[in-house]
């Protein structure tokens, strides 16, 4: 479980640029729920996905997990729990290092990093197992260079990695939002899988709409730093993209069109 | 070359083997790009040396040494790390102090170490004659680190310092506390070049306030020498090609002053080693671009 209370995001306090990007978020994420986020740009959904994994400090209001208020963790600390796919499939492995030591990086997390092998035949029987899921012919690749495979299939790894280790949560942001249409179908199909096999708790940062409502049993459109609109249960399943669009134009009151293109177009 | 310059060649190209690795554990390992080795390779021959002179057992010396340059390390980490220092201004800045210390701790500009007991003293009675001796002594210790160096980096623990310079986010996301991992390949480091330095002041007979100046471009030298000889990910060859590449660096640098038609002498070595490192840096270059030409003719064609 998640729980956010007043948690409140500022850049540059005090400073002409100043950037309220998170403005009192309160949200309650129960065990095995799958929560995909949207909203425009700046509207502080990375940030809320940041302030969880811990790679952002809140300014002021609490966070936990389950009973545990994790506020004063360190990223590095919030690992235990959270395990997270970038957006950029360069960012979430090393393109120096071969697929079986990235893998094995991931093995070790939450772990304290000892003097012993990092590798050995039973990992690596292990992650021949994990990489066979994907179908992509990974398994007999373990020591080629994470640089040399494409940004789907890093991306697919860098999945298979989140899920290595026993965590309660996983961070997606916008992790599909760097392949193409038919990759993104495979990548989410695998998310789906992970999510329902681990039974984790998901947070989903997605610029489509379709996603959004596709995947995961609740939506969350974020507005300036606040969450604007909360869908779940039956009255999500009645929700089309046409609705969301409409949930959209009331939150701007001023009448302002939707100029994000992506949100509109993304399948 | 005679025989016995070119046993000498040898055994400053395996102490400058240390030096590499620990070039390589900062510039290529941590992409730390650190400078910091000029000071502390002088350091560790400075109180290896300050140390026997005063008594002390050679062996506990040398520990004094490395411990020595791995707190040199540890300061420039913590300067870069706590106070945002860039990190090559941070290494030049803990160099720049040790100049003082090191002259500090010597108490003059050199020390000789002739008659003094030094490391190699409980092997003399061998009967192996001193020559051999040296370069058998520091053959072994110099490898036996590169083994265990290699085994290291293949641990868990050196796989996340791996992480940490090759992909820092990747690192923090999967539980890693980077800034630990600075903090360790610094020290681990300039530890192993401050034992480079002490096994100098040993094997050579002194030390000296200004014999560090340089080392960061030989030491980077034989990583580049290695690296473009050698071009493998497992751990084990870039070790050893570190090694390799600092041996043949002595070599070819030795080649240079001894080969008399061409009248250099020992006061030319900076540029000898410049030119060396930069060949060693630009013919690699002109062989991809010479790839990339014939592949692009070859694609009109």
């Amino acid at each position: 479980m998640i729980r956010c209370e007043h948690l409140k995001v500022t850049f540059n306090a005090g400073q002409a640029t100043e950037k309220r990007a998170l403005r009192g978020v309160n949200l309650t994420i129960p065990q095995g729920e799958f929560v995909t986020v949207i909203g425009s740009n700046g509207a502080g959904k990375s940030t809320l996905l940041n302030t969880i994994a811990g790679d952002i400090r809140s300014s002021s209001g609490r966070l936990h997990f389950d009973d545990r208020d994790v506020t004063s963790l360190s990223a590095a600390a919030r690992t235990r729990d959270v395990a997270r796919v970038f957006q950029d499939p360069l960012a979430g492995t090393c393109g120096d290092m071969t697929i079986e030591e990235n893998m094995a990086l991931a093995y070790g997390r939450g772990q304290k990093g000892g003097l012993r092998l990092a590798l050995n035949e039973g990992l690596r029987k292990l992650f021949r197992e994990q990489l066979s899921r994907l179908n992509l012919g990974l398994e007999d690749r373990l020591d080629a260079k994470m640089g040399l495979l494409s940004g789907g299939q890093r991306q697919s790894v860098s999945l298979l990695m989140s899920a290595l280790q026993p965590s309660k949560i996983l961070l997606l942001d916008e992790h599909t939002a760097a392949l193409d249409p038919k990759t993104a179908a495979l990548v989410m199909d695998i998310t789906d899988q992970i999510v329902a096999e681990k039974k984790l708790t998901v947070l989903m940062v997605t610029h489509s709409m379709r996603q959004a409502l596709d995947h995961g049993t609740r939506t969350i459109m974020m507005h300036e730093g606040q969450v604007a609109f909360d869908l779940q249960g039956d009255e999500r399943s009645n929700y089309g993209v046409k609705d969301l669009l409409n949930l959209f134009a009331q939150i701007r009151p001023d009448g302002e069109e939707l100029d994000d293109d992506k949100l509109l177009l993304g399948t | 070359m005679s025989l016995f310059s070119f046993l000498g060649t040898l055994e400053i190209g395996f102490i400058f083997g240390l030096v590499a690795v620990g070039v390589y554990l900062t510039f290529r390992v941590l992409d730390f790009p650190d400078l910091t080795v000029d000071g502390s390779f002088t350091m560790g021959a400075a109180l290896a040396a300050a140390l026997i002179i005063a008594g002390i057992n050679p062996y506990v010396a040398t520990v004094c040494a490395v411990i020595g340059g791995a707190a040199a390390g540890l300061v420039t980490a913590w300067l870069n790390l706590r106070f945002n220092i860039l990190h090559l201004l941070a290494s030049i800045l803990t160099m720049t102090a040790l100049y003082t210390i090191n002259l500090r701790i010597m108490g003059k500009p050199n020390l000789a170490l002739i008659t003094e007991p030094t490391v190699l003293s409980p092997f003399q009675s061998l009967g192996i004659p001193n020559m051999y001796l040296k370069v058998i002594f520091v053959a072994v210790v110099v490898i036996a680190i590169g083994l265990l160096l290699a085994w290291f980096l293949k641990t868990q623990y050196g796989l996340a310092m791996r992480a940490t310079g090759a992909n820092p986010r990747m690192a923090q996301a999967n539980g890693i506390v980077i800034n630990q991992k600075i903090f360790a390949g610094l020290a681990l480091s300039n530890g192993l070049v401050a034992l480079a330095g002490a096994l100098f002041a040993q094997t050579n007979g002194f030390a000296d306030s200004t014999m560090g100046i340089g080392t960061i471009v030989v030491g980077l030298a034989a990583v580049i020498v290695g690296e473009s000889l050698f071009n493998s990910r497992s751990m084990l060859v870039i070790v050893v090609s570190c090694i390799v590449g600092s041996l043949l660096y002595r070599l070819a640098v030795s080649v240079a002053l001894n080969a008399d038609f061409i009248g250099f002498n020992t006061s030319d070595l900076n540029l000898i080693t410049a030119v060396l490192v930069g060949l060693a840096l630009i013919l690699p270059h002109l062989r991809r671009e010479w790839k990339a030409r014939k592949a692009a003719n070859g694609g009109e064609a």
